[in-house]
């Protein structure tokens, strides 16, 4: 047990209710189903509905996120780019420029290029947005509720985001065109090398909690007026972060390390041929793993569901298990994982693009045996203070 | 696979069906059953880039012979945007030829004008170019190449990945072309400078406006300098790409930025001067930038965006001198509504943005010219790309491609 | 230099085919000479059109290192020659030459100048599309600006339109 561990104590136990307890599904059909009636409901139906029901709930909440996170890119860009950006769907600020978009792309045709293979060609989208759904599934939402629980929820995370790039190379295969095929084959290569660097740089924070949980990990952060975030507590978690923060800009395909769609040398990369909803599926894609790696960077180095928020409310005595609680919980999160979002715009609009041969470098020769180092150091750190305060 | 490909041929018709697997690649089995060999090798690819792609500024189309990502042979295309501007130059009246130059180049249409006018004027001994005139042709002229050199870099920037310079660019070039506006009413093929001189006075406080711009564009410069230029990830795909050494850049016959980037020290403004040029560079009021090899090697993709970036500095420097010497006076010479010019022949070469812009010009006494030469500065400088992209990388093309500034226009005329 | 310089200094390093030099000059009316206007230009025969150009490259005094410009002209419909028509230029010594080569209409061919100047090969492809001028030796003889299967040559005078291209009228 860490020094962290020790000091989280009652929140951490919390966080670590056994699993019917603590899911989305159970808590919600509790409300929906009247006590009294419980009995006579049967069971397949508890299951199926909610299931349903969080299914639901997921792809509204991510559907949402991503549509709000599509009108502040280009709000970013405008402001950015000394523009204005939308500013007409919808009255103000044009908040519905997303939905406009998205109707827009509903009813484009569906174009599929002659010599394609088709059955690959539609089933690349729906595989990379199955992925990224099923990865961000794995994330909780507040400590009482979850979609799926997982004690092992970053291994969880990372693999099935990283199934993406099956998807996203079906997509470049069977479009039949060169460019598409150069946009999958450097993504392939841009992701295969730089798994290896966010996976390492996120041991380090795990060794500093010592969990794979996402939730815990949020609850050992509780301390401090819930300011106790674990880049606070160990200092090799700040090269660890920074490591990470590039593996993930890499692993989104998000500028710049834009290669696999880079507009100015491969028209749109894998996208080319793609149009219509199917293509908006791609995209997607992007902003959800925007937001799936901001939260994960969120919940192993900057607290988590933990604020100052957080910790007034338990100042205050509210229940951790309390409406009021979650929903600070979750409100919190997701500004963080929206913050890391604005960073990477800021990016996007600031840098040029890397070159290939240049990404595959700094992945290979630089950030992997940094982030060994910063594993190393971080692992050292806890077994240093370990043994000075306990 | 094979239900697709039999669908396919039900489906299409004859002349526009292609099979992706060629006949002779299809053979039958004993069992009955058609088989289809693929090929499999790792030989070269060959990409078309263009002539919709976009990184060929228009309508250009690049083969490029690619071994993965590194390209071993590359082809220009050119021809997609011919509108026979030489032909018409011989079919039209000398004066209605000039909004055929804004054409060409058109990111820098007042240096086409001033071209093809000082070319015609050389045919005319007699014609008297008042001093406002030149004066505003050179204000006009000055100002059209920051605007270009602004389009260029923020497209080159573009091709390196970078968004928002381009943006911030095209903010100053707007303004650029307000001024134009006011001054002749067209915001991108101009036909301002006529025969003889200009075809519009400044209007009431245009000078004091391009004073005022050129402060406020100076402060901007700063912005692109540190926004892209001294940029890491600039530097790091644009240092050492493309490098054009002295030798080959004379051998090209490139001009203009891309023979200075190559640290050549020409400028036909300087060294072969015109109009107002020759008196204000004794006045000290341009120098010639030239590449000095600062991030890599001498002549590589950065020098020349480097130069681009200078010059404008220059520019702004000889925009002031000319509103400090300019005075009231006539700006047109006496040229007659139907011009005739003398018989004879000239060729007039200024520096343009994109390198030196020759105009042969033949009379033989009539209305119309004989024959009339555009000699295309970005025609020259894209001939280098060929030798250029082999050896290099898929994303350095396009760094070499951009750092030319070709405007497709003038290519193909 | 000026040009009677470069013109005296081309005579005396015996340039390989100099035939004269034009000069602009004023009217003269008791001559019915109505002048000429303009840029003066050297005359040389197409044949040693290579050597020449070698010897303004290589020159040490002239040193025209800069091929502007190659193109051709045709003066009218009843000349019996094309004109060849090529811009120096020196770095060094910052003068200019203009090269006029007169090439029969009837034997339209010259020897490529890629080998001086490698500027001179798209200009000569453009050059060979346009007037009909081949090139012995240029490396790569393509049309450049028109479509490969383009007939006629388009900037000569006697050219007449074509009233169709692949079934597209032009009228």
């Amino acid at each position: 047990m860490s020094l962290l561990q020790e000091a989280a104590g009652p929140v951490l136990e919390h966080a670590a209710r056994p699993e019917g307890d603590a899911s989305i599904f159970v808590s919600l059909h509790r409300w929906l189903i009247p006590e009294a009636f419980v009995d006579q409901v049967p069971t397949w139906f508890v299951a199926l509905g909610g299931i349903g029901i969080g299914l639901g709930l997921l792809i509204g909440l991510i559907s949402v996120t991503v549509m709000f996170c599509v009108w502040l890119e280009r709000k970013v860009s405008g402001h950015i780019q000394c523009r204005t950006g939308p500013m007409y769907a919808g009255g103000w600020h044009g908040w519905a420029q997303s939905i406009a978009d998205g109707v827009k792309l509903l009813t484009k045709e569906d174009t599929v290029p002659k010599d394609a293979d088709r059955t690959m060609f539609w089933i690349a989208p729906a595989i990379v947005l199955a992925s990224i759904f099923g990865a961000l599934a794995a994330m909780p939402i507040s400590y009482d509720w979850w979609f799926g629980r997982m004690d092992l929820g970053v291994f969880a995370i990372l693999a099935l985001s990283s199934t993406t790039t099956i998807g996203v190379v079906m997509a470049g295969w069977a479009s039949n065109s060169k460019w598409s095929l150069y946009g999958a084959m450097r993504e392939a290569a841009q992701v295969v090398a730089y798994e290896i660097p966010l996976g390492l740089s996120l041991l380090a924070p795990l060794f500093a909690l010592g969990t794979f949980s996402l939730g815990e990990a949020s609850a050992l952060q509780s301390g401090w007026f819930g300011m106790k975030w674990a880049i606070f507590t160990n200092p090799f978690l700040v090269p660890a972060f920074l490591i990470y923060a590039i593996s993930a800009l890499a692993e989104t395909k998000r500028a710049p390390f834009d290669l696999p769609e880079a507009e100015s040398e491969l028209v749109a990369g894998f996208m080319t041929e793609y149009s219509g909803i199917r293509w908006s599926f791609f995209f997607f894609e992007e902003y959800a793993a925007m937001l799936l790696m901001s939260i994960v960077g969120a919940f192993f180095w900057f607290g988590g569901f933990e604020s100052p928020a957080t910790g007034a409310l338990r100042a205050a005595g509210v229940e951790e298990s309390s409406l009021l609680f979650g929903f600070v919980c979750f409100g919190t999160v997701m500004l963080k994982g929206l913050f890391g979002i604005f960073l990477m715009m800021w990016l996007r609009w600031t840098l040029p693009r890397v070159r290939i041969d240049q990404v595959m470098t700094m992945g290979y020769k630089y950030l992997t045996p940094l982030a060994l180092f910063c594993v190393l150091g971080a692992a050292c750190w806890e077994a240093l203070v370990h043994a000075l305060f306990s | 696979m094979t239900d697709t490909v039999g669908k396919a041929e039900v489906e299409q018709t004859p002349q526009d069906y292609k099979p992706s697997i060629q006949a002779e690649e299809q053979r039958t089995l004993p069992s009955g059953e058609k088989e289809f060999f693929f090929d499999v090798t790792t030989s070269d690819l060959e990409v078309n880039m263009g002539p919709q792609h976009p990184a060929t500024h228009g309508v250009m189309r690049v083969l490029i012979r690619c071994d993965g990502e590194l390209v071993t042979g590359a082809q220009a295309h050119l021809g997609y945007l011919h509108r026979c501007a030489e032909k018409i130059g011989e079919n039209v009246e000398w004066l209605q030829y000039l909004p055929y130059t804004d054409r060409y180049d058109y990111l820098a249409s007042m240096n086409n004008n001033l071209g093809y006018s000082l070319a015609v004027e050389a045919l005319m001994p007699d014609l008297e170019i008042p001093r406002r005139a030149t004066l505003l042709r050179t204000i006009c002229a000055e100002l059209n190449r920051i605007a270009s050199h602004l389009v260029a870099i923020g497209t080159y920037g573009l091709d390196i990945g970078a968004f928002t310079p381009f943006l911030y660019a095209f903010r100053e070039r707007e303004w650029i072309q307000a001024l134009f506006e006011k001054i002749c009413g067209a915001r991108l093929t101009y036909s301002y400078i006529r025969i003889g001189g200009v075809f519009n006075d400044a209007p009431p406080g245009w000078l004091q406006e391009v004073g005022h711009f050129c402060d406020v564009f100076e402060e901007k410069w700063k912005e692109y300098h540190d926004l892209l230029a001294v940029n890491h990830v600039f530097v790091m795909r644009t240092a050492n790409v493309g490098v054009i050494p002295k030798d080959m850049a004379i051998d090209f016959g490139l001009t203009g930025p891309m023979l200075r980037g190559s640290g050549v020290d020409f400028d036909l403004r300087r060294d072969m001067p015109y109009m107002a040029y020759g008196e204000a560079h004794e006045a000290g009021a341009y120098d010639v930038p030239l590449g000095e090899g600062k991030k890599g090697a001498l002549g590589d993709c950065w020098d020349r965006f480097y130069v681009r970036m200078l010059e404008m500095k220059e520019c702004i420097k000889l925009v002031r001198w000319c509103l400090e010497v300019i005075e009231d006076g006539p700006i047109i010479g006496d040229v007659p509504k139907v011009l005739k010019v003398p018989a004879g022949e000239a060729y007039v070469g200024i520096e343009n943005p994109r390198g030196e812009l020759g105009h042969y010009v033949h009379s033989d006494g009539g209305k119309v010219a004989v024959r009339c030469r555009v000699r295309g500065p970005s025609f020259t400088n894209l001939a280098v790309v060929e030798e250029l992209m082999p050896g290099s990388l898929l994303a350095d093309s396009v760094a070499i491609i951009g750092s030319t500034d070709i405007v497709i226009g003038e290519t193909d005329r | 230099m000026e040009f009677q310089a470069i013109h005296d200094r081309l005579k005396a390093q015996g340039a390989p085919g100099l035939l004269g030099f034009d000069e602009p000059r004023p009217a003269n009316k008791k001559e019915k000479d109505p002048g000429r206007a303009g840029m003066p230009f050297v005359t040389i025969d197409p044949a040693h059109m290579v050597e020449f150009l070698r010897v303004c490259r290589d020159d040490e005094k002239l040193k025209l290192d800069i091929l502007c410009d190659l193109t051709a002209s045709d003066p009218s419909a009843d000349s019996e020659d094309l004109w060849i028509l090529i811009q120096l230029l020196s770095i060094e010594h910052k003068h200019r030459l203009a090269i006029k080569a007169p090439l029969p209409k009837s034997a339209p061919t010259v020897a490529s100048a890629t080998a001086i100047y490698r500027a001179a090969q798209w200009h000569e492809r453009e050059c060979g599309e346009m007037y009909g001028i081949t090139f012995e030796g240029n490396p790569d003889p393509r049309h450049i600006l028109l479509p490969d299967d383009w007939e006629g040559y388009p900037l000569r005078k006697d050219y007449e339109f074509p009233r169709e291209y692949h079934g597209i009228s032009c009228e």
